[in-house]
């Protein structure tokens, strides 16, 4: 068994920012958890560079997860190679965990807290604050969660190794997802008034925003060509006026 | 239009943009509302910047980067629209159509970056996996930057390729004689159907709170 310092933690941590730097069809992000593992690797091979090489290879095989949770996974492969696992149960292991950090972190994350703080930004903006209050109250908001994720679970991981299952269920991430989801609806209720709300604003309009914000929440992600194919009507509409 | 050095800047903006939206710290500094009004600091309005990066961010909202999906890129996009708009510092008579078209155009190159992302997962496939005999510290770290670097060059080529694509547009645009209240109601009501659609990712139960929050806004927009 080796002792992983400080030092290998925070190299780590520094690393995983890069994660999906060689994002790729085949081995997914298999290429950033193997740069994550360096660090941890070169402590547990000291002085034997063939067992390193051949260590860092393994860990270039298909892997995938949330981005941010991705530490949670490098954390505990590093505790196992640590505690001197064979590489099967390790190979198993990272199979079996990248599936369910993915699903958490995509709920929680994407689906959850970045729209929610996005919101928060731009009701801000709408309501009349300066354009970088918005973009800092969205940045701090976001990263606040973002920065804990990482520095989290892999502190979680290199503590808990093949127990990390158990931690993740009792982290409170259904809980906060549930949250950001209330805060996030009445942010965009809010933002939508106020981005119909302009100086002079007509009552048609009013009635036109409410039927673009029903609109809006049928087509969901479909949203973005339907936009776009109004606003293209509305330019070869005004071109044609001006013509004329 | 911009000059060449702000041109060159919103290039290497673009690209720093572009590695974070997947590659380096994802912190969302891309995101298009906060990237377009980057693009608006590189020509001395970011205020102007914002104003189009709303529209975008609200498009862009229900765009999730789930697993292996492929999606549009915001940022290297907001950061091209964002500094063009700014910069052309419209009438008022034409400045509602001068936004259509650069949110027009900016959609668009939200495609193409989205297109150059996939294209540049396909190349990356050629530093993926190892040899039998594995690999060294130094020759894992070239496999990882060497996309990393080419992430970059895609998203600052993308930015440089925008300024002067929808720099030329707009300047060549005789907006003269266009409607002047159409096209801003147009993006306005773009941008709200955007904002609500966000509502699907919080899902059914939480519809409540959107009225509430509706409530909110429209009391605001009345009091001031």
């Amino acid at each position: 068994m080796t002792a992983l310092g400080p030092g290998v933690r925070r190299r780590m941590l520094l690393r995983s920012l890069t994660v999906q730097g060689s994002w790729n069809y085949q081995t997914l992000i298999g290429t950033g958890l193997a740069f994550i593992l360096v660090p941890a690797l070169r402590e547990v091979h000291a002085g034997d560079p063939e067992g390193l090489r051949r260590a860092l290879g393994r860990h270039t095989e298909l892997f995938n997860s949330h981005p941010y949770l991705a530490a949670v996974a490098a954390g505990a492969v590093a505790r196992l190679e640590a505690d001197g696992a064979p590489p099967e149960m390790v190979a198993r292991f990272k199979a079996a965990v990248r599936g369910s950090l993915g699903t958490l972190g995509d709920r929680l994350v994407w689906l959850m807290w970045r729209p929610m703080a996005v919101l928060l930004g731009l009701g801000l903006v709408l309501a009349g604050a300066a354009w970088w209050v918005g973009a800092a109250a969205f940045l701090l908001v976001f990263n606040a969660l973002h920065l804990w994720m990482r520095a989290w679970g892999l502190r979680a991981g290199l503590r808990d190794g093949l127990q990390i299952g158990a931690t993740l269920r009792s982290a409170p991430f259904q809980a906060l997802g549930d949250r950001a989801a209330k805060v996030g609806s009445a942010l965009a209720g809010f933002a939508a008034a106020l981005a119909v709300a302009a100086p002079g604003t007509r009552p048609w309009e009013w009635a036109a925003g409410a039927a673009a914000a029903f609109l809006g929440i049928v087509l969901g992600p479909r949203v973005r060509p339907a936009a776009a194919a109004a606003m293209l009507l509305a330019l070869a509409a005004g071109l044609v006026l001006a013509r004329t | 239009m911009l000059s060449p050095a702000q041109t060159a800047a919103a290039a290497v903006l673009g690209g720093l943009l572009a590695l974070d939206g997947t590659s380096v710290a994802q912190v969302m500094v891309s995101r298009p509302f906060v990237a377009a009004a980057l693009g608006g600091v590189v020509v001395g309005h970011p205020a102007q910047g914002m104003a189009i990066g709303i529209v975008l961010e609200a498009l862009h909202l229900a765009v999730l980067p789930v697993g292996a999906s492929r999606y549009p890129e915001g940022g290297p996009a907001a950061v091209a629209a964002g500094a063009v708009y700014a910069a052309a510092q419209a009438p008022p008579a034409a400045a509602s159509a001068t936004l259509l078209i650069a949110v027009l155009c900016a959609l668009a190159l939200e495609w193409i970056g989205g297109r150059s992302v996939i294209a540049l997962r396909q190349a990356n496939a050629r530093f993926a996996g190892a040899p039998p005999e594995g690999l060294t510290p130094g020759a894992l770290a070239r496999r990882h930057g060497t996309p990393i670097a080419l992430d970059f060059a895609r998203g600052a080529v993308l930015a440089l390729l925008g300024v002067i694509g929808v720099g030329a547009l707009l300047s060549a645009a005789d907006l003269s004689g266009f409607p002047p209240v159409a096209p801003g109601t147009v993006v306005r009501l773009a941008a709200v159907a955007g904002i609500a659609s966000a509502l699907r990712l919080f899902g059914r139960a939480n519809y409540p709170f959107f009225l509430a929050g509706g409530a909110a806004g429209a009391l605001v927009a009345w009091l001031r």
